[in-house]
């Protein structure tokens, strides 16, 4: 049969999308996207409002069947197969009711439920998650009294019934404190840690810098950059040393300048900061240890996401 | 499809309307409406005088059954689109549909386990008005067959307006778009078939030469008293009538009566008629449905044709020969339902017809409900 090779799991295969587009009536949504997220890393989806993020997400999570392109999800069409995606995939939408009347317990076990679990592993699988996502205590509560952020928890246990090989999360950390955000970022490295593919579409920059391995820019529907955000060299064995971005505050700017200047050191200054690229960690110690030698009134020296940050303003700056 | 996948849809979607919406109160409400309607049927019918001719009173059961059925019907069309009208749409609006779409539910899942759902709520509302159909029964004169015939086809009626309604909730983006366009289809069946069948009346009329039975005017001719003063009251006799040739429009309602067949108050109304002699004095809708879409089948006959009023109507007269005017009333009665009795059932095409209505809004929503979606249809949301 011509579809055997795309409806055949390979959970080694990540996400592949090839030139992907999707029009709404007139309105394009998505022009042309390329994207490749791989099986053991957090791959960011990043772009501002309306880039066609969303739209991508649903076309990933076999609602919507794009115009043009090709779409292999573990190695599968979601076109010709959906519901062999459907078993090997989460989604976490942005914005996502819930069934009110239920209670959190109830949710999920309907969730498990619909993914043909029986009801004692269906019991099973929501007292793993409830842990996981730390919801136990309200497990008894209906969902409709959660607040924003403990609904996020309770979608991402949603997301989570199937041990799904890949997670595809539509603004994950919104509306979670600080606390629930830490969590959420350590669930999400364990899952990539376990071999599972993730695509997180999010806005805060510095919150991407810390849970994902590559970032893919998103703007007017084309997707315009990827970049690298490892900062792990073990990720790429062998690889020359990377550049590394940090952001210097200092109570005197003038005399920082000159000496940044001085020891020869790429800056880019910013109103009331400098960024300044060395060559990996330790060149970094030691420029601080240069700088307060020279008596430098340093009140930050923090790494910068001056590059994702670069990325995404070279890519929207001319929206609307 | 699996039973699995339709119940656990029809689980959460019972489970959530039972929390969420005030069922309790609007059953209540319900069981106090058709009560009241069954008790004031049964007063009406207690105090109604004694017929002497006997037969022509029938039973109180029957009265009570009759009335009962049709409030329920009546009722329950009003109640039930509300149900699955806004039931995918609505959805959709929450953003709740989706993460059903995405696990491993089928769209047939989607849909058979809310139309379950809505229909075991409609079945709900059956049982709440069933103490007073026990009543007409124990009360007498309707046969337990005939009476379950009527609640089957009364719940299959309910089906597929359930079905009705989340076909339009698959169509529309908007819930109020899509509650407006089931009760506009309610109507079209239950008031559109019937004003199609009364201006189809005068456009199938043909005039044409028909053979009706008459007292000839060579009679009143002949029978003219010679002496005006004379008080001898000669009347004709059924064996003066005669055939004659004449000139008339006649009604084509046998070509026609298929619209009326459409009607779901005259599907369950001509499944479930109690088949007692017509009576005039009382009320029973589903019986006089049933009794006009049969006449309406049954067109233009001899009978219809028939004006030799000796024969047709009781003579006032009495005397020499003749029966007592009431009785005789009951027996043109009796004849002329045993003439409705004889014309075809009219609601198994009414029937097929709703069915077809059914399967197919069924099929339409489990089509719409389909992912991935090719052409989103305008403002309508995904996720």
């Amino acid at each position: 049969m011509n579809t055997a090779k795309v409806t055949a799991v390979d959970t080694t295969a990540g996400i592949e999308v090839t030139g992907v587009s999707r029009a709404f009536g007139s309105v394009l949504a998505v022009e042309h996207i390329d994207l490749q997220a791989r099986p053991g890393e957090v791959t960011a989806l990043v772009g501002p409002n309306g880039a066609g993020k969303t739209t991508l997400l649903l076309m990933l999570a076999t609602l919507l069947a794009p115009d043009a392109g090709t779409i292999r999800m573990a190695g599968i069409d979601p076109l010709a197969a959906p519901r062999k995606v459907r078993a090997t995939m989460g989604w976490m939408p942005d914005g996502f009711g819930t069934w009110d009347a239920l209670t959190v317990r109830e949710v999920l076990e309907t969730v498990a439920a619909a993914y043909d679990l029986g009801p004692a592993a269906a019991r099973t699988r929501t007292a793993e998650l409830l842990e996981l996502v730390h919801l136990g205590e309200l497990a008894d509560r209906p969902a409709r009294v959660l607040s924003r952020g403990q609904k996020q928890r309770l979608g991402l246990a949603r997301a989570l019934v199937n041990h799904p090989s890949i997670l595809l999360l539509d603004e994950p950390a919104s509306g979670l404190d600080p606390r629930s955000r830490i969590e959420l970022r350590d669930i999400l490295r364990q899952l990539a840690a376990s071999g599972a593919t993730l695509l997180v579409s999010s806005h805060i920059l510095t919150e991407l810098q810390e849970i994902a391995d590559r970032a893919v820019v998103v703007a007017r529907g084309c997707s315009v950059a990827v970049q690298d955000l490892s900062s792990d060299s073990t990720s790429a064995p062998g690889s020359v040393q990377r550049v590394s971005h940090w952001r210097i505050t200092s109570l005197d700017p003038p005399r920082l300048m000159a000496a940044l200047a001085h020891h020869g050191v790429a800056t880019q200054p910013l109103s009331d900061a400098v960024d300044v690229e060395v060559a990996g960690d330790v060149a970094a110690s030691e420029l601080l240890a240069i700088l307060v030698g020279d008596g430098i009134p340093i009140t930050a020296f923090a790494p910068s996401y001056g590059a994702l940050e670069t990325a995404y303003l070279a890519a929207t700056e001319d929206r609307q | 499809m699996s039973l699995h996948g339709v119940r656990t849809v029809a689980v959460l979607e019972l489970r959530q309307r039972l929390r969420t919406s005030r069922w309790p109160v609007v059953l209540g409400i319900w069981f106090l409406i058709i009560g009241a309607v069954a008790g004031l049927t049964w007063w009406a019918v207690s105090s109604q005088p004694v017929n002497p001719a006997g037969t022509l009173s029938g039973d109180r059961g029957t009265t009570l059954y009759d009335v009962v059925l049709f409030f329920v019907l009546g009722l329950g069309m009003l109640v039930v689109p509300s149900l699955t009208a806004t039931s995918i749409n609505g959805d959709r609006e929450q953003g709740i549909l989706a993460t059903l779409q995405t696990t491993l539910l089928t769209s047939a899942d989607i849909v058979i386990g809310k139309l379950v759902a809505s229909w075991a709520i409609s079945l709900a509302f059956l049982l709440a008005a069933s103490p007073f159909l026990v009543w007409a029964w124990i009360a007498g004169g309707v046969e337990i067959g005939r009476m379950l015939l009527a609640v089957t086809v009364l719940l299959f009626v309910l089906a597929v307006i359930c079905a009705l309604g989340l076909m339009f909730s698959t169509l529309t983006a908007r819930t109020i778009a899509s509650a407006v366009l089931t009760y506009l289809s309610v109507a079209a069946l239950t008031f559109g078939t019937v004003i199609s069948f009364l201006i189809s009346m005068p456009i199938m009329a043909t005039q044409q030469s028909v053979q009706v039975k008459v007292v000839p005017e060579a009679w009143y001719q002949n029978h003219q008293p010679t002496n005006p003063e004379d008080k001898v009251d000669i009347q004709p006799t059924a064996a003066d009538c005669v055939f004659e040739n004449r000139e008339q429009t006649v009604l084509h309602t046998e070509r026609t009566w298929w619209l009326l067949a459409l009607n779901p108050f005259v599907v369950v109304a001509d499944a479930a008629p109690s088949r007692k002699p017509i009576n005039f004095l009382g009320f029973e809708p589903l019986q006089l449905i049933s009794d006009g879409a049969r006449t309406a089948r049954m067109g233009t006959t001899p009978e219809s044709l028939n004006e030799c009023w000796p024969e047709t109507q009781p003579n006032p007269g009495g005397g020499d020969g003749f029966q007592d005017p009431q009785a005789q009333q009951a027996q043109q009665q009796q004849a002329q339902r045993e003439r409705l009795n004889k014309v075809h059932a009219v609601w198994p095409y009414g029937f097929g017809f709703l069915g077809l209505i059914g399967v197919g809004s069924t099929l339409v929503a489990v089509r719409r409900l389909r992912t991935p979606i090719h052409k989103l249809p305008r403002g309508t949301r995904i996720a």
